[in-house]
């Protein structure tokens, strides 16, 4: 089936009443909208966690979509939510090889611009938006991202802070 | 995609659609009616225990008293509404209305430090600041009730800001409660609503801003 924002809230409707079958569905659909969703905002390393974990937290927060308003702007809350949540946490040194497979995966996310995570990364500062790309989604140390794009290591951590306190505040308002 | 990322998402997936239970949709109507519940129940505790002001029982009501009970009413309706809002996330919500009805209410200090100013030395006596600090302890009690409440309906919900709804859920207890108590304290003095009344939000604001956050993360 086509996942289309009528037919995604008509399934999540059912899943709010109880039915399994609809769930299923609803379910492989969002795993699949998720993938494209976080994209490139996300090392490829890691996308299948933020997936689950995007996914156990629309399971746990069922209850609070309003079937009176779109499906997808609420999932893609949830999914801001925990990608910011996930930057905060994740740092990962060891991913060297991380920038040649992002190259291989071009692929452009089919979602509106008006929820996607580029829109949130567009209010920042550029080296906010730099300092967040090279040491949270690539996997550089500070000191290497330092060196990669020219800010200073304090200017680096400082950078990172503001940009997911930004993100942070910015998660439904963009 | 590799077999085994598949494998463990799809494993997700069933133990999730095998756990489904049919859940009840949060409804605003259900968090502002238990916001307001709460806001009666803190009522009747100040009617109840401290009393109600004898011009207010008798009907009469001074100019000073109406305007700052109702603008601390609209702060905290406001501010109670934008956190149940909160609660159910969605790409596209501003939750930015409560910043007027807070800048509404911040006529209240502001009016207090001009007249303070021109008062001078007898501004602040040591009786006012006694009876200050008992409008800003109870009315910092009163606005447990509201506090829980809103916290409850947190938990229950999704804010994807926990900072913001932590603020907004103090300012909104802080504003139920002394909105409240304002009915039994019998001071109509600017001087004295704008700065003690208006400190219990403020206060209660800081501590929701640092107590609320990592209660409602999810």
């Amino acid at each position: 089936m086509k996942a289309d924002e009528p037919s995604l809230a008509r399934l999540m409707a059912m899943a709010q009443a109880g039915d399994k079958l609809a769930y299923a569905t609803l379910l492989g659909e969002c795993q699949r909208w998720l993938r494209s969703f976080f994209g490139r905002r996300v090392a490829p390393g890691q996308l299948d966690d933020l997936v689950q974990e995007t996914l156990l937290a629309l399971h746990q927060k069922l209850a609070t979509w309003d079937s009176a308003r779109a499906f997808l702007p609420w999932l893609a809350a949830i999914a801001r939510y925990r990608w910011v949540d996930h930057l905060r946490r994740v740092y990962r040194a060891d991913e060297t090889e991380l920038a040649d497979e992002m190259a291989g995966a071009d692929e452009e996310p089919a979602i509106a611009a008006r929820i996607s995570l580029e829109r949130l990364f567009a209010l920042l500062p550029d080296a906010q938006v730099r300092a967040i790309e090279l040491v949270k989604i690539e996997g550089l140390s500070v000191s290497e991202a330092s060196r990669a794009c020219g800010q200073s290591e304090s200017l680096i951590k400082v950078n990172i802070h503001r940009g997911l306190k930004k993100l942070t505040a910015m998660i439904e308002k963009a | 995609m590799s077999r085994d990322t598949t494998n463990s998402t799809g494993a997700l997936i069933a133990q999730l659609v095998d756990g489904l239970e049919p859940v009840r949709p949060l409804r605003f109507s259900s968090g502002m009616g238990f916001a307001l519940a709460g806001l009666g129940v803190t009522l009747a505790t100040v009617a109840l225990m401290f009393g109600v002001r004898p011009d207010v029982l008798a009907g009469r009501f001074d100019p000073v008293f109406l305007l700052a009970t109702g603008l601390f009413l609209l702060l905290g309706l406001a501010s109670a509404v934008t956190v149940i809002v909160m609660s159910r996330p969605r790409v596209g919500s501003d939750h930015g209305g409560w910043v007027w009805a807070a800048a509404t209410t911040a006529l209240l200090p502001a009016a207090a430090a001009i007249i303070g100013l021109g008062r001078g030395k007898d501004a602040i006596s040591a009786t006012s600041v006694e009876h200050g600090l008992d409008c800003l302890t109870m009315g910092s009690g009163l606005a447990l009730m509201t506090f829980a409440v809103l916290v409850w309906w947190l938990r229950r919900g999704a804010p994807t800001s926990p900072e913001r709804a932590g603020l907004l859920t103090g300012v909104a207890a802080g504003s139920f409660g002394i909105f409240a108590f304002s009915f039994h304290c019998i001071y109509s003095d600017i001087v004295h609503i704008g700065l003690w009344h208006s400190a219990v939000v403020v206060v209660s604001a800081a501590i929701g801003q640092i107590v609320v956050p990592p209660i409602i993360r999810w």
